[in-house]
C-alpha cells in the first residue's frame, strides 16, 4: 500500500459533500459512542484521522465506511460538531466513485449536469423506443374489458429488454464488488485471507443482505422497518418485473385475492412507507441522519417515487379500462425507471445495496485474518 | 500642520479579532477626499501583490508620510520599511494606529476609530487627545466577591490604608478555594494558605466585611459611585453571636450542604464550615421549618446569649459611597447534568470535582476518606463513612469544556486538578486502580508539566481519549471508551467517576453586567480592556476585573490579578483622581481636544 500523503485529497474529498474534518481533535467520543464499532473495527475516528493525514490508499481500504448506517449519534455527541456521521455518509460516495472502475459514479456524485444529462437521455430513448420501434398504440380493449398492454408493449420483448438491462447493471456490480474485494480483503489484510475463511462466512453476506442486522443496532429501530419494508418491496418488485414478467404483465384482470396482485400491492405498500418516511425525515431534518440531503439523495428519493406513482396509475388505468391513459403511463414509467437503474444501481446511491452486505462479509474475512496471525 | 506634506493610509483589515472589527469602507469613504491624502488603500489580504504594489509606489517618493491602522498594523509595517527607506525616508516615518489597543473592534466603534486615525494625520498623540479631565475621587473602594482573588484586591488595598468594602453572597468569605484540599501542583493545604487570609480580613480595620450581602445596583460616575447592597436577613445578629453551635445542636430541620457541595447535610441554623469568616451561624430560609408554618423556634429556646437569634428579620439594604469597585465574582462549575451520556444525577457514584474536593477533605463529610455514595434513612443521597471504598477510580477530563456544544473554551485547571486527585486517590487508597480519560493534557503553568511527569510515574493509567458514556452495571459503572493511542476500545468497570466539570461564569455575572454595563466575551466572561495590556481594566474608569469572572484561572493566576487590581486602585487613591474610561469619551471630544493640540504643535 502506498503510504504518500496525497495533498490533494481534500479537494477530492470535498467534490463528494465532505464538510471540513480537520475540526477533530480525536477524543474518541465517536468510536466509543458508536453502537455498532466493536474490537478491531473502530470508526469514524480512523477515517477522519486518515484523511486529515491525507493518506488516500489507506482510506480506499477502509470497509467501515459500509458499517455506518447513520444513526447520527456520534454527530450529535461530538464536541467540535465536526459532524462524523455526514463524513462517513460522504464517504460512502467517494468509495463509491473509487470502486467503479467506469469513472461515472465520480461524474454523477459531483456534477449535477453530468447526472441529469444522462437521466434526459436515456429517458428521451425509453420514449422514442416506444413511439417509434414497439407497435402503435391500440386504444381498443380485449373481448373481455382488459386494457391490451402485451399488444402495446409485448411480454416477449420488454422481457428480452430488462434481462440486457439487469445484466448490464449486474455486470458492472459485479466487476465494482471484485475491485472493493481488492482494496479491502487483498490490500487491506497483511497476511491473505484462506480460502476456508471465505465459505465459512459467507453466510453472512446472505443473512445481512435479507434481515440488515446491523441497521436494527441503531439506536431508533423504527428507521430499520421502514428501510426493510422499502428494500423487500423493491426487490420482490423487482423479481416480478425481470424473472417473472410474463406472468406480471397480463391483459385479462385477475381477482383481487390473487397472488400477482398481493404481490404487487405489499410491494407498492413496503416502498410507500419506506419512501414517506425518508421524505418526511429530509424535510423535517429532526435527526442528524437526514439534516444534509445531498443532491444524489433528493434525486433517488424523486425519481422512485415517480416511479412509485406511475406504477400505480398503470395498475388504476388498466383496472378500469382506460387504454390510453395507461399506455401514457406505461411510457412515463418506463422512462423514469430505465435511467434510474442505469444510474442509481452500479454508480449511485442504490449501489449500497451490494456494498453494505459485502462489507459485512469482507470485515468478518479481515477480522479472521488478523485473529489468526494474533 | 503643514498640508503639502504628503500622506498616505493604510487601512488592515486582513488581522480578524473574532469580535467584528470597525467599518474599513467607511473609514476609507471619510479620508479619501482629505487633500493632503496621496495614497488610500484597504488591505483585506496580506498578498504579494498588493503589498508590491503599494511598495512600489512608496518607493517613487510621492508619499512623505505613511499611516497604517488596523488591528495589529505592526504584523505588515514590515513591508514597507524598505521601500520608505529607499525613497528617502525614515522609519519614523511610518506611523501605526492600532484600533484592538484601545478597544476598538466592533462597528460600533467606527467614529471613535475615525477620530483615532484623525489624530494620526494631524500628528497628534490620541492618548493626549482622549485624556480626559479626571474627575475627583473618593477613596473607599467596593470589592465584589469574597474568593480568594477578592480577599487578595481587599488586603491588599487594606494594607495601602484604602478602605474598603468587601461584599460576598454566601455566608462566609473563602469561595471556592476554601472548599478544596491541596493546591496543584504543590500539593500545599488549601485552607492552610487561604484561612490566615480571611481571618485578616475579618481583623482588617481597614475592611467592612459585608457577608450574605448582593450588590442591588450601582450609579454615579467614576471615582463617585453610590452602591446599594441588600443584606440578606441572617437572622442571627453578628455581634452578639458567641458560634457555640447549641442552636444547630437543636434544630431539627437539615438542607445539603452547600459549602459541601451537596456530600452531606447541615441544618436550617448553620455556619458553612467550622473556619468559616465570620465564624457566625445564618439561617436558610428554604429550609428553616419556623419560617415556613411558624411552629418551631427550638434555636431561640436553645441559643444561650439573650435576642440574637431574630427570626423575623427582615432584609435590609444599605448604600455606600466609594470611589472604585473591583469585581471578583468568580465562576460556577458546570452543571454536569447537561451531559445526560456521564449519567450525573442518576449515578450516585458519579460524581463532579467539587464534590470529589469535599470528600478528599478532612473537614468533609467523610473525614478525608473516599467513600461510594449511599442513601441515608430519609432518601438523601450522601457520602458517609460506613459505605464501602472504591477499587477501581475514573477521571473524565473536559465535561462541559472544549465542546461546541456547551463551552467552547479550555476551562484550564481540570487537567491539574485531575491530576491532583489521581495523586491522592494513590496516596489514600493505595490499592485503588485510577483511570485518567483526557484529550488532551494542558499543563501550562510554571511547574506544571513536571507536576504530570510525576503523576503519570505513580501507576495511573492515562488513557487518551474521552469517553463517550457512563453506564450502570450492577454495583459498578461500566465506562466505553476509545484508547486512541493503542487502537482499542475501552470497557471499563470501576466503582467511582469524577468528571473534571469546567468552570462557567456565575450566575451573578449576567445581574452584574448590568448593573455596572461590563462588556461580556461571546462565551460569557467579563471582557478586560486588554487582555495582554491592561487585563483588569474596563471601560469604565474606577471600574476593574480580577480573578476568574474574567475567563478560566488557577489560584496563582487569580491573586496575581487581585493584587493588580488593587495596584489599580491604589494608583488612583494616590492621584486623588481617577481617569475616565473610554466609554465616556465621544469621538467629538477627541477630535475638539486634537484639533487644539495640532495648533500648538
Amino acid at each position: 500500500m502506498n503510504n504518500r500523503v496525497n495533498p490533494d485529497l481534500p479537494k477530492e474529498l470535498k467534490e463528494f459533500g465532505i464538510r471540513d474534518w480537520n475540526e477533530c481533535y480525536h477524543c474518541g467520543t465517536c468510536t466509543a459512542i458508536c453502537p455498532l464499532t466493536s474490537q478491531g473495527v473502530l470508526f469514524p475516528r480512523k477515517e477522519i484521522r486518515l484523511m486529515q493525514m491525507g493518506l488516500k490508499d489507506h482510506l480506499s481500504t477502509c470497509v467501515e465506511p459500509w458499517l455506518c448506517y447513520y444513526c447520527g449519534e456520534c454527530s450529535e455527541k461530538c464536541p467540535r460538531n465536526a459532524n462524523p456521521g455526514e463524513l462517513m455518509m460522504s464517504l460512502r460516495r467517494y468509495l463509491t466513485s473509487i470502486y467503479d472502475w467506469t469513472g461515472l459514479s465520480k461524474k454523477f456524485y459531483t456534477s449535477k449536469v453530468w447526472e441529469l444529462a444522462f437521466i434526459i437521455f436515456f429517458a428521451i430513448l425509453v420514449v422514442l423506443a416506444f413511439l417509434f420501434v414497439l407497435p402503435p398504440l391500440d386504444p381498443t380493449l380485449t373481448a373481455d374489458g382488459g386494457v391490451k398492454v402485451n399488444s402495446f408493449a409485448p411480454v416477449r420483448i420488454v422481457e428480452i429488454f430488462d434481462w440486457t438491462m439487469a445484466f448490464i447493471v449486474a455486470g458492472l456490480l459485479v466487476s465494482n464488488i471484485l475491485r472493493m474485494y481488492y482494496r479491502v480483503v487483498w490490500m487491506g489484510t497483511p497476511n491473505g485471507v484462506g480460502i476456508l475463511v471465505h465459505i465459512r462466512e459467507f453466510w453472512q453476506l446472505i443473512f445481512n443482505f435479507v434481515v440488515q442486522p446491523k441497521f436494527s443496532k441503531c439506536d431508533d429501530k423504527s428507521y430499520w422497518l421502514y428501510h426493510w419494508l422499502l428494500m423487500s418491496g423493491y426487490t420482490i418488485m423487482f423479481i416480478l418485473i425481470v424473472v417473472f414478467l410474463p406472468w406480471f404483465q397480463t391483459e385479462k384482470i385477475y381477482p383481487a385475492w390473487h397472488l400477482q396482485r398481493w404481490l404487487g400491492y405489499y410491494a407498492t405498500i413496503g416502498l410507500l412507507i419506506g419512501l414517506t418516511a425518508a421524505i418526511i425525515g429530509r424535510l423535517k431534518k429532526q435527526q442528524v441522519k437526514f439534516q444534509f440531503s445531498h443532491v444524489s439523495d433528493w434525486l433517488f428519493l424523486a425519481m422512485l417515487t415517480l416511479t412509485v406513482i406511475t406504477g400505480i396509475l398503470i395498475h388504476i388505468f388498466r383496472i378500469n379500462g382506460m387504454p390510453l391513459a395507461t399506455y401514457v403511463c406505461y411510457i412515463a414509467h418506463m422512462a423514469i425507471l430505465v435511467p434510474m437503474i442505469l444510474i442509481e444501481v452500479p454508480f449511485s446511491k442504490w449501489s449500497h445495496l451490494a456494498y453494505r452486505p459485502f462489507a459485512v462479509y469482507f470485515a468478518r474475512l479481515q477480522k479472521s485474518a488478523i485473529q489468526q496471525t494474533v | 500642520m503643514n498640508e503639502r506634506v504628503k500622506k498616505g493610509i493604510l487601512f488592515d483589515n486582513s488581522i480578524l479579532t473574532g469580535n467584528g472589527s470597525v467599518n474599513y469602507k467607511a473609514l476609507y469613504d471619510n479620508f479619501k477626499n482629505y487633500s493632503q491624502i496621496a495614497l488610500i488603500q484597504i488591505i483585506n489580504n496580506t498578498g504579494s501583490e498588493i503589498v508590491n504594489k503599494i511598495a512600489d509606489k512608496l518607493r517613487e517618493g510621492s508619499i512623505d508620510q505613511l499611516i497604517i491602522a488596523g488591528n495589529k498594523p505592526g504584523f505588515i509595517s514590515g513591508n514597507f520599511i524598505q521601500p520608505m527607506l529607499d525613497a528617502g525616508k525614515s522609519v519614523h516615518d511610518i506611523k501605526l494606529v492600532s484600533f484592538q489597543e484601545y478597544g476598538l473592534l466592533s462597528e460600533s466603534d467606527t467614529a471613535m476609530a475615525q477620530a483615532l486615525v484623525e489624530c494620526a494625520i494631524k500628528g497628534v498623540s490620541f492618548e493626549a487627545a482622549a485624556m480626559q479631565r479626571d474627575s475627583e475621587m473618593i477613596s473607599d473602594t467596593l470589592v465584589i466577591g469574597g474568593g480568594i482573588t477578592g480577599i487578595q484586591a481587599a488586603l491588599e488595598m487594606a494594607d495601602g490604608h484604602v478602605k474598603v468594602y468587601l461584599v460576598e453572597k454566601s455566608g462566609t468569605i473563602g469561595g471556592k478555594m476554601a472548599t478544596f484540599d491541596k493546591t496543584f501542583p504543590t500539593l500545599d493545604c488549601a485552607a492552610c494558605i487561604l484561612t490566615p487570609k480571611m481571618v485578616e480580613v475579618n481583623q482588617h480595620p481597614n475592611i467592612e466585611l459585608l457577608t450574605y450581602s448582593e450588590v442591588l445596583d450601582v450609579w454615579g460616575v467614576p471615582g463617585n459611585y453610590w452602591v446599594t447592597v441588600k443584606k440578606k436577613a441572617r437572622r442571627v445578629n453578628l455581634a452578639t453571636c458567641i458560634g457555640c453551635g447549641t442552636c444547630a445542636e437543636k434544630c431539627p430541620a437539615t438542607a445539603p450542604s452547600e459549602f459541601d457541595a451537596g456530600t452531606c447535610l447541615r441544618k436550617a441554623i448553620y455556619i458553612p464550615f467550622p473556619q468559616a469568616v465570620p465564624n457566625k451561624y445564618l439561617i436558610d430560609e428554604n429550609a428553616c421549618i419556623y419560617l415556613k408554618t411558624g411552629k418551631c423556634r427550638a434555636c431561640v429556646k436553645a441559643c444561650p446569649v439573650p435576642d440574637c437569634i431574630n427570626l423575623d428579620e427582615m432584609d435590609e439594604t444599605v448604600k455606600m459611597n466609594v470611589g472604585n469597585i473591583i469585581v471578583a465574582t468568580g465562576f460556577k462549575p458546570f452543571d454536569a447534568a447537561r451531559m445526560p451520556q456521564f449519567g450525573y444525577g442518576k449515578l450516585p457514584n458519579v460524581v463532579t470535582a467539587l464534590e470529589f474536593e469535599r470528600l478528599l477533605n478532612a473537614a468533609g463529610s467523610t473525614g478525608g476518606n473516599i467513600h461510594t455514595r449511599s442513601q441515608d434513612k430519609k432518601g438523601n443521597w450522601v457520602f458517609t463513612t460506613e459505605t464501602k471504598k472504591p477499587d477501581r477510580l475514573a477521571i473524565i477530563h473536559c465535561v462541559g469544556s472544549r465542546d461546541e456544544n456547551h463551552n467552547k473554551y479550555c476551562s484550564r485547571v481540570c487537567c491539574m486538578y485531575s491530576l491532583k486527585f489521581a495523586h491522592l486517590v494513590r496516596e489514600k487508597l493505595p490499592d485503588a486502580e485510577v483511570f485518567e480519560f483526557y484529550i488532551d493534557m494542558r499543563a501550562f503553568g510554571k511547574g506544571y508539566e513536571e507536576f504530570y511527569n510525576r503523576i503519570s510515574r505513580e501507576g495511573i493509567q492515562m488513557i487518551r481519549g474521552k469517553t463517550a458514556s457512563v453506564e450502570p452495571s450492577g454495583e459498578a459503572l461500566r465506562l466505553r471508551g476509545e484508547d486512541i493511542e493503542h487502537r482499542r476500545l475501552l470497557d471499563v468497570e470501576v466503582d467511582m467517576v469524577v468528571l473534571a466539570t469546567g468552570l462557567e461564569p456565575s450566575e451573578d455575572a449576567d445581574i452584574l453586567s448590568r448593573i455596572l454595563g461590563l462588556k461580556r466575551s461571546p462565551d460569557g466572561w467579563f471582557m478586560a480592556m486588554n487582555s495582554n495590556t491592561d487585563p483588569t481594566g474596563t471601560s469604565f474608569g474606577g471600574i476593574y476585573i480580577a480573578g476568574v469572572c474574567q475567563g478560566p484561572k488557577d489560584i496563582p493566576d487569580s491573586v496575581a490579578q487581585g493584587s493588580a487590581a488593587a495596584a489599580k486602585v491604589i494608583q488612583n487613591v494616590i492621584r486623588g483622581k481617577v481617569s475616565v474610561g473610554f466609554e465616556n469619551l465621544t469621538p467629538e471630544t477627541v477630535l475638539n481636544k486634537a484639533n487644539e493640540l495640532a495648533i500648538i504643535t
